[in-house]
């Protein structure tokens, strides 16, 4: 069978430049038809541009993009047969949420009494009935993206691009928002980029995430892929393992010995990279035990807790080992100033050789 | 409330005196030397003259300033139009470094222009038998209405689109491409899309350009000195040939009224938008 037509967008080696500054290196992504696509990355990464670029009001200077096999990179944005929303909602003020939601079927002569028609049921699946004859200015931040979504679905599109539609929105609207175009999108089955720098919106809402760095693709996955195994420093510290431990793990019979700094050795039997390394943590894996205790496959740092907050179920601590910070959370009540161990288990570090930038060993 | 302030009142006296002076004064005056018959009583005698000598006058102002404002619209609707949509950054520099131009030529200045570019052996024509795309024995001159009009609008383009190319350059783009990704064209967009949400920038460039092209001398005498002529032309020469300031005053009460009305259009256009919104 032909793979193209088992894809919905390829991006092949896309290339875009800013005048001389090169933003896109060569960027390649095939989507599956219904697949949900979540590209995350850092302010400046690409990733509007990528998806800007998708929807043809980024000229490429090399590559391709071919939906379902049509190549359109020179073709105008009108003619793309895409829908998209915008993260300034991007509504026409002087037109009422039925000119809004209906213009789509207008452009393509649909006759009026259908619009209204479809309108109405569009306007009903995402709880906005009776709102047709409303300015679009005297409605909510909410109902104001939900009719953006509105327009993008009237016209039925294979495609929709989602430009961080949900960043506008105060945080309960935005988890609402975030279940019901997941909701949408499974029931009418159309391919979804989701361009993001929130990571759990990315995680909840995608099938993939598609995690960009400097005008590339750093790793492509699964939420949980992708979460638990990043491939590089870059990806571990942007999916939340922000802090950094180094470490030292020679060769020792079957298995390794991992050493921090001039402390004693633990043995480990997984598989990690030999030599200097640096190890990425999330706050979460690390837990407070005794500061002398010896515990398989884990490595304990002595410290002292400096600070204590409690946000509520839990207590957050701050704990200083040498002259490095790091925050854990624990259930029991501590004192200030009294020496614990910092319990990182070996299994849910994610370790990276200090010789090599990219791939990484999660034990 | 706190009772006015004498020193606040002594500190605005000047502009107060200035306005009284040399705007509500004369202003005044001409309304009611309009209205005053020789004898000193109220009167319509002057606008009845005014009716009979310069009713073609009074049709013809209306009719030339009516046009020049439409086709200004039009052309100010083109350019600033380019200047946001376009797609070709050569057309838009260009057109953004040409476009201003007349705005720094005064009226007479440009009317001046016009009587050579636009004369039966000017510029334009000489162009035109030099390019070969007319016979020497074809060529016009386009100093009457045509011309009038052609200088009215050259000299106002500018001003109306340097206002509403400001205005499409602040609407939000994601609002155009929001369009063009549904499907519209970059002439939908602009006529669907970009110019309602600029409208009232273009109400206020048009009425503006109508009060100031009613008001101008230079052009219509210069640029067509026969009948029928504008208005400011018959008020002239009313003061200048007879010192019959009453008849010019009644010419000027026709032209404030014309004025007026083009502002009370625009006045109530906005109550409507403010109550809507």
């Amino acid at each position: 069978m032909d793979s193209s037509v088992l894809t919905a967008i390829d991006v092949d080696h896309l290339q875009v430049s800013y005048g001389s500054q090169q933003v896109l290196h060569g960027v390649s992504l095939s989507v599956a038809p219904g697949e949900f696509i979540a590209i995350l990355g850092s302010s400046g990464c690409g990733k509007t541009t990528l998806l800007r670029t998708i929807a043809g009001f980024q000229k490429a200077s090399g590559g391709a993009i071919r939906l379902f096999g049509r190549d359109v990179v020179r073709t105008p944005p009108e003619k793309r047969g895409m829908a998209m929303m915008f993260q300034s909602y991007a509504l026409w003020p002087h037109m009422t949420v039925l000119g809004n939601v209906g213009y789509g079927l207008r452009l393509r002569g649909v006759p009026k009494t259908e619009i209204r028609g479809r309108v109405a049921t569009i306007l009903t699946m995402l709880n906005l009935s009776g709102l047709e004859d409303r300015k679009v200015t005297n409605l909510s931040g909410g109902q104001r993206q939900r009719v953006a979504l509105g327009r993008a679905l009237a016209i039925e599109p294979e495609i929709l691009l989602l430009d961080e539609p949900l960043s506008n929105l105060d945080a309960k609207v935005r988890i609402q928002l975030r279940s019901e175009i997941k909701a949408l999108q499974n029931r009418l089955k159309f391919t979804a980029i989701h361009v993001t720098h929130d990571r759990e919106e990315a995680m909840t809402m995608a099938d993939r995430i598609v995690v960009m760095d400097a005008g590339q693709i750093a790793q492509i996955g699964a939420p949980k892929e992708v979460y638990d195994s990043p491939n590089s420093p870059f990806v571990a510290s942007f999916m939340g393992a922000e802090n950094t431990v180094s470490l030292d793990i020679r060769p020792s019979g079957s298995g390794v010995e991992v050493r921090v700094g001039e402390g004693s050795a633990v043995s480990y039997n997984g598989e990690v990279p030999i030599g200097p390394v640096t190890a990425y943590f999330r706050d979460d894996v690390a837990s407070l035990v005794d500061p002398d205790a010896r515990i398989d496959g884990s490595i304990v740092l002595p410290g002292n807790i400096t600070q204590r907050t409690y946000p509520g179920g839990h207590y957050r601590y701050v704990v200083a080992i040498g002259d490095r910070h790091f925050t854990v959370t624990d259930d029991r009540y501590h004192e200030l100033d009294r020496p614990v161990g910092l319990r990182l288990p070996l299994a849910s570090l994610h370790l990276f050789s200090n010789t090599q930038t990219t791939g990484g060993n999660h034990a | 409330m706190a009772r006015p302030s004498f020193f606040g009142l002594l500190l605005i006296a000047p502009a107060w005196a200035m306005i009284g002076g040399l705007f509500l004064y004369p202003l005044g005056f001409s309304l009611i030397a309009a209205f005053t018959e020789p004898g000193g009583g109220l009167s319509l005698m002057h606008f009845q003259k005014a009716y009979e000598l310069y009713s073609t006058d009074i049709l013809f102002t209306i009719f030339i300033v009516i046009v020049s404002t439409l086709l200004t619209g039009l052309f100010a609707i083109v350019i600033a139009g380019i200047l946001t949509l376009s797609e070709t950054p050569w057309l838009v520099t260009a057109l953004r470094n040409l476009y201003r131009w007349p705005l720094f030529i005064p009226f007479i200045v440009a009317a001046q222009c016009m009587r050579t570019f636009l004369a039966k052996n000017g510029l334009m024509n000489n162009s035109f038998v030099a390019l070969g795309l007319m016979e020497p024995l074809q060529t016009t001159s386009l100093l009457d209405w045509r011309g009038i009009i052609i200088t009215f609008v050259w000299k106002q383009v500018p001003f109306v689109t340097l206002m509403l190319a400001g205005a499409m350059a602040s609407v939000d783009r994601a609002t155009i491409e929001a369009g063009r990704n549904l499907g519209a064209s970059r002439l939908r967009v602009l006529i669907e899309l970009v110019l309602p949400q600029v409208a009232q920038t273009l109400l206020v460039g048009l009425v503006l350009s109508f009060v100031t092209m009613l008001s101008v001398l230079s052009v219509p005498m210069m640029v067509a000195g026969s009948q029928p002529t504008m208005l400011t032309v018959d008020m002239a020469f009313r003061i200048n040939s007879y010192g019959d300031y009453a008849t010019a005053n009644a010419l000027g009460v026709i032209s404030y009224v014309i004025a007026g009305t083009v502002a009370w259009i625009y006045l109530r256009h906005n109550i409507k938008r403010e109550v809507q919104a």
